[in-house]
């Protein structure tokens, strides 16, 4: 029995780390590379199980060097119900430079692109970095952080991830379990550069 | 995937050819001025800057074009610029966060250690300047206080280079994965002997350049596995044949350029040499198109100095797997006065810390460089401002340390193995390279000899590890054969030649060099049979004749060897070796009805122009075939012509011998080995 009551107590904690979203909030409005000046990023079509905000730069390299992981990933969770979604923060971001960008790593029709210069999105998600990922289900930023840990600090790397932090988000968000880590830090560029 | 050994003409039974290396003495040498930058403004005094809040204009731009612009300009190694406002705030935190943690700029060595070119990191100071900047808001400041423009990347930094190789096809990087390691091969098109001054690596793609080691090749053996591989360049090690030039580190990181050479220290480029560069690459998210260049700068002169190359470490690195605190240490006591040019230190992923140090005869220490955090992403070639001083008796040492366990983020196995030496990546290995130069040529033949010895036992051990895991590799067992020839160890090299023979069903080659490990094994009878087959094979083998003749000579068939010699001189009319045979045995053939002394100084006299009167053993040659001829005079000036060279012994003592005879008008003729049976 106490056992039991461990079990609970640990799990109860995993959950009230996730930050809650009640509802698309009203205020936080990205714009969409290809047209439309103020949308909501949380909209999804129906059988949408989970949004990935994937935060990324046109010009940083660590986010860069994830572009074939992030489309990996949109073409195994995309079938499963899980929308990918590229935000720049970056208010230098153009319109043509992300165009350019998402054409020169493939990003082109693996995800849609939004622009997020006034960071409403990246406050309302408390993303820091680039690359770093928050994934929205049932109303709740159920994960946010690394795409997986190769990056260990800047100038710090593994050969190869042996963590796949977001993967694992994704695959319990679409069984229906919990996340197991709902936070991890991130490694790469700082979103608050940008807005200086 | 090797190339067979052809022709290594070592020290045949008879009579065998020294190179011996050319250097005069020296110790002073100036650098030309380098490619660094102006020195940096007056910063304002820690009284003004605790009253006013630093800005970008005043503090940071001239802070940051100084030690990051050489990397962070358009076109620069670096991922973004930092030469305008816009662009430093747009990474003001990742700057502090970079500078703090010293990953920028880049220099992994101690500061205290050298000073070395290139060498300028950022005082505590200037690191905590940058973060008053951003925690007071990133203020741009007043625009006329801004530095004058600079832009490093135009152009090369050496200035207009003599030559400019490129290669020719673009290499495609993949998209993605961990570290890739190419090696390309590109023919310098000289026609003529150049002197080498310097080289400029130009990335062409500097943004997943991460660095490049470059070597020469004088041999066609890097060029065929290009040739082999499809796409510019191959996958692999990089071959023995493609060695540093003459005692001379080349190599590139991003940032940095070594200046040019001054005109006494350049290195001799011959017609028909490659340049090997091994790139390490970064893969960027996208595929890359890779297409380095390369401007070299030229000297007429020969150089009147040589530097040498000394190697500390170990080629019997076996580290447990979960091992955290593998140490790999080596050292060696220097036997003449050195100047130390540059030093590297070389390791793989799992070295976490490296130490080279020295320590004085008078029992002082001396750090010579200590890198606490290694990382394999950043080899550098650590070029003292001015030639460190080491007086003879010195001790040079280095302490390696490996952390093959999991909590080694760089580790390159999950979960980790036991690493065992080998010049693969995912091997390990534990080096400290330091380029030094000698007094004078003497010391340099003392010290590359001494050192030689110690280093070819080393590399023994590393072959016999590689052999261990390819036992197929034909080309391995023929390098492992020729370092147990000069490390002393004959039967070793036999075994190795015989398996190799038996690799590869029996080329000329192969059994050439089968025989020439018998010959030195004094194993004659076998060596003329392995010989014998090889002209079998290939009848204008001028080599196996040569050696051959000398197999003849030793067991006392002096009319066989000059047959065969005279084959060797017929095919190869410009061998030295093969000249110098000839003129001996006519020169100093133990039956008089043998020798042609005429003829001999003929030969010889040949030899001597052709070696350009320096190479001690070609005039001793000239020396015997003078006495040989009667001319007494001229046989003693030649043998002292020789004994300048300052020949290895026993050879010196044996000149000086025979110049002794030549003294009391005698010839020195050979002992008969048949009547000594």
């Amino acid at each position: 029995m106490p056992r039991l009551l461990a079990a609970l107590f640990v799990g109860m904690l995993v959950l009230g780390s996730a930050v809650d979203v009640v509802h698309a909030a009203p205020q936080v409005r990205v714009l969409a590379v290809e047209g439309g000046q103020n949308v909501d990023p949380l909209a999804a079509p129906a059988g949408i199980k989970a949004i990935v905000f994937l935060f990324t730069s046109t010009d940083c390299p660590i986010s860069n060097r994830y572009a074939p992981e992030v489309r990996r990933l949109a073409t195994t969770y995309g079938p499963k119900g899980v929308a990918f979604r590229l935000i720049y923060p970056s208010p230098a971001e153009t319109q043509t430079g992300i165009r350019e960008h998402m054409a020169a790593f493939a990003y082109t029709g693996a995800a849609q692109a939004f622009r997020d210069p006034t960071l409403g999105l990246v406050k309302f998600v408390g993303a820091t970095i680039t690359p770093e990922a928050a994934v929205v289900a049932g109303g709740k930023v159920v994960y946010r952080g690394r795409i997986d840990n190769r990056y260990v600090d800047l100038g710090l790397e593994r050969p190869a991830a042996t963590v796949h932090d977001l993967s694992e988000a994704l695959e319990a968000v679409v069984t229906g379990k919990l996340v197991p880590h709902p936070t991890t830090q991130a490694v790469g560029c700082y979103i608050a550069d940008f807005a200086r | 995937m090797r190339v067979a050994l052809v022709a290594i003409v070592i020290a045949t039974v008879a009579s065998g050819f020294n190179r011996t290396q050319t250097v005069a003495s020296g110790f002073s040498r100036t650098f030309p001025a380098g490619p660094e930058g102006p020195a940096l403004r007056q910063s304002r005094s820690a009284e003004s800057l605790a009253l006013q809040p630093p800005t970008y204009a005043k503090d940071i731009a001239p802070l940051l074009a100084d030690r990051c612009g050489m990397c962070h300009d358009a076109g620069g190694a670096a991922p973004f610029g930092l030469l305008t406002y816009a662009d430093v705030k747009r990474h003001a935190t990742q700057i502090v966060t970079v500078t703090r943690n010293r990953y920028m700029p880049p220099w992994k060595a101690d500061p205290s250690n050298g000073p070395f070119v290139g060498q300028h990191p950022l005082t505590s100071a200037e690191i905590d300047l940058i973060r008053r900047w951003v925690d007071g808001g990133t203020v741009e400041g007043d625009p006329r206080d801004l530095p004058a423009p600079r832009h490093w990347t135009d152009g090369w930094r050496l200035g207009p280079p003599d030559l400019i190789v490129t290669l020719p096809q673009p290499y495609t990087l993949q998209a993605e994965g961990t570290d890739v390691f190419r090696i390309f091969v590109i023919p310098l098109p000289v026609s003529r002997t150049r002197f080498v001054r310097g080289l400029e690596f130009r990335p062409g793609n500097p943004k997943v350049v991460h660095h490049a080691n470059i070597r020469v090749d004088t041999t066609a053996a890097s060029r065929a596995l290009d040739d082999a591989d499809q796409g510019p360049g191959y996958n692999g090690l990089i071959l023995r044949s493609a060695d540093y030039p003459e005692g001379h580190f080349l190599g590139w990181t991003p940032g940095q350029v070594a200046p040019l050479l001054p005109k006494d220290l350049t290195w001799r480029l011959d017609p028909k040499t490659d340049l090997v560069v091994e790139a390490h690459m970064q893969p960027s998210g996208k595929k890359e198109s890779v297409q380095p260049s390369i401007g070299l700068y030229f000297s007429d002169t020969p150089p009147t100095r040589t530097p040498a190359m000394l190697r500390l470490g170990r080629q019997t690195i076996d580290i447990p797997a979960g091992e955290k605190q593998y140490t790999v240490t080596d050292s060696y006591v220097l036997p003449v006065d050195v100047e130390v040019e540059a030093l590297q230190p070389h390791a793989h992923y799992r070295a976490r810390e490296v130490q080279g140090e020295a320590t004085l005869p008078d029992g002082t220490k001396r750090l010579l460089i200590h890198i606490a955090d290694w990382d394999f992403r950043w080899q550098h070639v650590f070029q003292y401002e001015s030639p460190l001083r080491l007086p003879k008796g010195t001790t040079v040492s280095m302490r390696w340390v490996y952390d093959n366990s999991a909590d080694n983020p760089r580790n390159p196995q999950r979960p980790p193995v036991r690493a065992q030496w080998g010049q693969r990546s995912s091997d390990e290995m534990g080096d400290l390279w330091m380029q030094v130069l000698t007094r004078n040529e003497p010391d340099l033949v003392t010290l590359t000899r001494q050192f030689r010895a110690k280093v070819a036992v080393e590399d023994v051990n590393g072959y016999e590890l590689e052999i261990e895991k390819h036992p197929d590799d034909t080309g391995l067992h023929d390098s492992a054969a020729l370092l147990y020839l000069e490390v002393g160890r004959p039967e070793g090299a036999v075994a190795h030649f015989q398996k190799a023979l038996a690799l590869k069903g029996g080329s000329a080659p192969a059994h050439y060099n089968l025989g020439t490990a018998l010959s030195v094994a004094g194993r004659l009878d076998e060596a003329v049979s392995e010989y014998r087959q090889a002209i079998q094979i290939d009848g204008g083998y001028a080599n196996a004749h040569n050696n051959l003749g000398g197999v003849l000579l030793a067991q006392g068939k002096t009319g066989e060897a000059v047959r065969e010699f005279r084959d060797a001189v017929r095919l190869q009319p410009q061998s030295a070796s093969g000249l110098a045979n000839l003129a001996w045995v006519l020169a100093t053939a133990p039956q008089a009805a043998d020798r042609h002394a005429n003829e001999a100084v003929d030969l010889a006299m040949r030899v001597v122009d052709l070696t350009a009167r320096r190479d001690a053993r070609a005039l001793d040659v000239l020396g015997a075939a003078y006495a040989s001829a009667g001319q007494f005079d001229r046989a003693q000036e030649a043998a002292s012509t020789a004994l300048r060279l300052a020949p290895a012994e026993p050879l010196a003592a044996e000149i000086r011998r025979r110049q002794d005879l030549y003294r009391q008008g005698r010839p020195y003729v050979a002992p008969d080995p048949a009547s000594r049976r």
